[in-house]
């Protein structure tokens, strides 16, 4: 316990660790309150204001006001700010119901506009509904699979990976050719064949454990590697031979003994195994395979702008998610990184 | 000093070399055609005549997966047989009629079953050999036989009985129809095939593995036809070069035999995305274009000298339907939840729900304005049978609450529909997921009914499992798909009547289910044996207006097709229907010059 919190304590201290903790920390706060912080739900559209650009906002009248637009250009959707005329933006008002936290029944949110106004902070999409909040439920979705993902991988990487090292002999071998195995098949190409198992008529929310489960079945094997081999290292050791004589059980051992010995491997692993996650979800979806409409995720948002005219006619904020992913993907990285050089200084990747 | 001599040297190195260059860009040297003398019957064309050569570039999405008439199925493989093969007739679809292909001229007998094709006499195939009535028969013995199942057996018989074939003479044939089949011309006009090439694959049975994509690239000249080019080389998923067959049946009224053009080039790109960012670019000459991408390709237009016409609606159709199946899969468990059969199959419900979808809305958003709300089976497109006096249904939620409420529908306080029995109402739908447009209309839709208080939930498919859910297990609530439009409405006989097998909301159905089922079952039948199209017409008039009233199928949108041409092209006749290049062997260009 003492030894995480001075984990914790040293990433604060080094400049790096404390940009990359606030921007995830910030994430993982507005996934949280996604539903409170965004203004419209992700199925809401307006097809009077489709590929809109992004809003701007202004004072005036005492207030912010948000630009009204008009449709000038219908050929290319091109809209033209009305000089002067704004909507008055509204702090606490009441839109679409929702649970905070999935608990408190609420329809409060940040900031809204009143209809037909509408805000659009990222622009619209193809049918006008506002990217904003799509990008902030998407994130939902994007950040927690990392999450879950590496949770199945840690307790099962380390309980087979523990057991197999610490036990040796048939179960091992077994639980080693497994994973041989799995690894030896092509990632992308078995995820692929997993998804195409799926029964047809999953809710959002199923569709989007089993991901996970693939995801994290593809991704175990190595962390058991690992663990293994530390493992078999660590049980000729004195202390855990000690402990052997002493005649605790061997569940104590593995539990008491030789897990505080690799968690140190276990959290760098962990946290650098996230970006695969986030990656993974997002390489799915755009190939149309993972979450589905009318959900969103970065991933789907992002195949969803594959196209040229997103290029041609510059709307260029339906990327904007593929700029979420990079920040993420490189804070995590970064975060694994710090957290190495902290467990072993004797390696070092980054210059501080 | 030496340093300036080397520059000097490689100045005029460099110069020499971008002369070469130019002269390479701007003059494309054709090897030099065969010579040979035209056929007597040769069919001299009326456009005025042009200047031979130059090279037409197209690119293309998908690659044809075969070259044989009897497997190919798909659109590209037909497209390119189309190329290489010529039919007994052809529609020209300016004059907007069928007119002499191989056949010269024809007669039809007083009863209307039998016809008399007069070949044109010469005619050759492209490796030399003579065309003649064996030909025909051959090709029509191939079709028929038992061994080489394929779609064209269907299309070839009436009332179960295929047509008689018999050979008058060397230049005459006559087909003989059990029962009046009325679009036999249009239908007639299939690829004939050599029997001196392909005589010896039928006879030891392997004629469905004869002229296949491989065949295409190791010997491109056993594929012999008599179309108006022959391939001179194939890569699969490269390139496809068409060369002129040297002896095409056709010339202008210079005598020069036809095609104009050298070379026609096709290459084969990833995706739709591809080819039109090739277009817009200046690497091809013709581009179908979707209704959204149309703005940015126009903006290159004065740079590669092209023009984006528009070509009006699509003959495509896309539609939202019930399943109305009444019947169950072997547990016994019922297709449809009866409650749910019960609002599906009430003309009010599903009229209400037409009423409730905002078609101008997904245009005007969705498709940039270029397209067009769908009220009936065939599309506005196909002015020859379209009929614009049917119901229509335009955006009006007020309208689809009233006759929702006269159907027994409730709207609670809660802001959702419930029938009379309590049931809240819900339902899924499910289309396939890699097209992009189907899904906008699906999420349109949902919000659409949301407004109503009807939820609904999305699933999106792969294609064969969507197909195979609404045809083999009937496990689906609604659904969204599109036709592709034929030029005749006996297309279609098997989404209109009862006993067909996309007559989807309620397919192969012994008897008709419904009085209106069974008088569409009737016209259709009815259409089949006159050879009168005014009476045709009326029939065909009278089942779009039942399809209309009944909304079986509740059709969204047709988008306006694009097609882009570079401007050097002569000879361009636009039909009112199909693609600007139909007569690809007429057109042709000028002189291009150094730019």
């Amino acid at each position: 316990m003492t030894r995480r919190k001075g984990m914790f304590r040293q990433v604060l201290e080094r400049p790096l660790g404390v940009v990359v903790l606030s921007v995830l920390g910030l994430f993982y706060l507005i996934a949280l309150f996604a539903d409170f912080l965004s203004p419209y739900e992700t199925s809401d559209q307006d097809l009077q204001k489709t590929y809109h650009p992004p809003t701007a906002v202004f004072w005036d009248d005492g207030g912010l006001q948000v630009q009204r637009y008009e449709l000038a250009d219908p050929e290319v959707m091109g809209y033209a700010k009305i000089e002067g005329e704004g909507a008055p933006i509204q702090f606490f008002a009441r839109g679409f119901e929702y649970r905070l936290l999935g608990l408190i029944p609420m329809d409060r949110h940040l900031f809204q506009v009143e209809a037909p106004d509408r805000i659009f902070l990222l622009g619209s999409d193809e049918t006008g509904r506002d990217n904003f909040s799509r990008l902030l439920f998407g994130s939902r979705i994007s950040l927690s699979i990392g999450l879950v993902g590496i949770s199945i991988i840690m307790v099962f990487g380390f309980m087979i990976g523990g057991f197999a090292g610490y036990f040796g002999g048939f179960f091992d071998s077994v639980t080693m050719r497994f994973i041989e195995l799995v690894m030896a098949i092509p990632g992308l190409y078995l995820l692929l064949v997993l998804r195409s198992t799926f029964p047809e008529h999953l809710s959002p929310a199923q569709t989007f454990f089993l991901i996970v489960l693939i995801l994290s079945f593809l991704a175990w094997g190595g962390t058991a590697r690992i663990i293994r081999g530390m493992t078999l290292s660590l049980r000729n050791r004195q202390f855990v031979l000690a402990a052997e004589v002493l005649g605790q059980s061997s569940w104590k051992i593995i539990w008491k003994h030789i897990l505080p010995n690799v968690f140190s491997y276990l959290i760098v692993a962990a946290s650098l195994s996230i970006p695969g996650f986030i990656l993974g979800e997002a390489a799915l979806s755009f190939l149309g395979l993972g979450i589905q409409e009318p959900s969103a995720s970065w991933g789907l948002m992002l195949s969803q702008a594959q196209d040229m005219k997103v290029f041609m006619l510059n709307f260029w904020w339906l990327l904007i998610p593929a700029a979420a992913i990079f920040v993420t993907v490189i804070a995590f990285n970064v975060l694994g990184d710090v957290l190495r050089d902290i467990v072993d200084p004797k390696q070092k990747f980054l210059n501080r | 000093m030496r340093d300036i001599r080397f520059s000097k040297v490689f100045r005029i190195g460099f110069a020499g070399l971008a002369v070469f260059f130019c002269a390479c860009g701007s003059e494309i040297e054709s090897e030099g055609r065969e010579e040979h003398p035209l056929p007597e019957g040769v069919d001299v064309v009326e456009r005025p005549p042009g200047v031979a050569g130059d090279i037409f570039t197209g690119t293309s999405a998908g690659t044809p997966a075969t070259f044989n008439p009897l497997v190919a199925e798909d659109a590209t493989s037909s497209d390119a047989i189309q190329r290489l093969l010529s039919g007994l007739t052809r529609f020209d679809p300016v004059k907007d009629e069928v007119v002499p292909s191989l056949a010269e001229s024809w007669e039809i007998s007083e009863d209307g079953r039998s016809f008399t094709f007069h070949l044109r006499r010469g005619v050759r195939w492209s490796d030399g050999e003579p065309f003649t009535a064996d030909d025909v028969i051959f090709t029509f013995d191939a079709i028929y036989d038992e061994r080489y199942p394929n779609r064209m057996q269907m299309e070839f018989s009436v009332g179960g009985e295929p047509f008689e074939v018999e050979k008058i003479d060397d230049y005459t044939v006559r087909i003989t129809t059990a029962e009046i089949y009325a679009p036999f011309l249009l239908y007639i006009g299939t690829a004939i095939l050599p029997k001196h090439k392909l005589y010896e694959a039928y006879e030891n049975g392997t004629l469905l593995r004869a002229w296949t994509i491989s065949t295409a690239s190791r010997t491109p000249r056993e594929i012999v036809g008599t179309g108006p080019f022959r391939i001179r080389s194939f890569r699969p998923a490269q390139r496809m070069i068409y060369e002129p067959n040297p002896h095409y049946w056709r010339a202008d009224q210079e005598g020069r035999r036809l095609p104009y053009v050298d070379f026609f080039i096709e290459r084969f790109v990833q995706d739709q995305n591809a080819t039109m960012v090739a277009f817009a670019s200046g690497q091809s000459d013709h581009q179908a274009i979707t209704p959204d991408q149309v703005a940015w390709i126009r903006r290159n237009a004065e740079l590669h000298d092209y023009t984006v016409s528009d070509r009006g609606p699509s003959t495509s159709t896309s539609f939202i339907w019930f399943n109305q199946n009444p019947g169950s899969n072997e547990n016994g468990t019922p297709f449809v939840e009866p409650h749910k059969l019960k609002w599906f199959t009430d003309q009010r419900f599903r009229q209400a729900i037409s009423y409730g979808i905002d078609r101008q809305g997904l245009i005007d958003g969705v498709i940039f304005g270029r397209g067009e709300p769908l009220w009936s089976s065939i599309s506005p497109a196909n002015r020859q049978w379209h009929n614009p006096d049917v119901k229509q249904y335009p955006y009006d939620p007020e309208r689809a609450r009233e006759l929702l409420e006269a159907a027994g529908f409730e709207r609670r306080a809660d802001g959702n529909l419930y029938d009379a029995e309590g049931n809240r109402v819900t339902f899924s739908i499910i289309t396939n997921e890699d097209n992009r447009l189907r899904a906008n209309m699906a999420t349109v839709f949902m919000e659409n009914m949301k407004d109503l208080g009807i939820e609904v939930r999305l699933r999106l498919l792969d294609f064969s499992n969507f197909v195979n859910r609404i045809m083999e297990s009937f496990n689906y609530e609604a659904g969204l798909l599109g036709f592709t439009g034929g030029r005749d409405p006996h297309g279609g006989m098997s989404i209109y009547s009862s006993g067909g097998r996309l007559h989807v909301w309620h397919p192969n159905q012994p008897e008709p289910a419904t009085d209106w089922e069974a008088r569409i079952d009737e016209l259709m039948q009815m259409q089949l044996r006159t050879l009168d199209e005014d009476e045709r017409r009326e029939y065909f008039n009278e089942v779009q207006r039942i399809m209309s009233e009944q909304m079986p199928l509740i059709y969204l949108i047709t988008p306006n097709i694009y097609e882009g041409l570079r401007n050097r092209w002569n000879n361009i006749d636009p039909p009112n229907m199909g693609s600007l290049i139909w007569n690809l062997d007429e057109i042709w260009a000028e002189k291009r010059l150094l730019r």
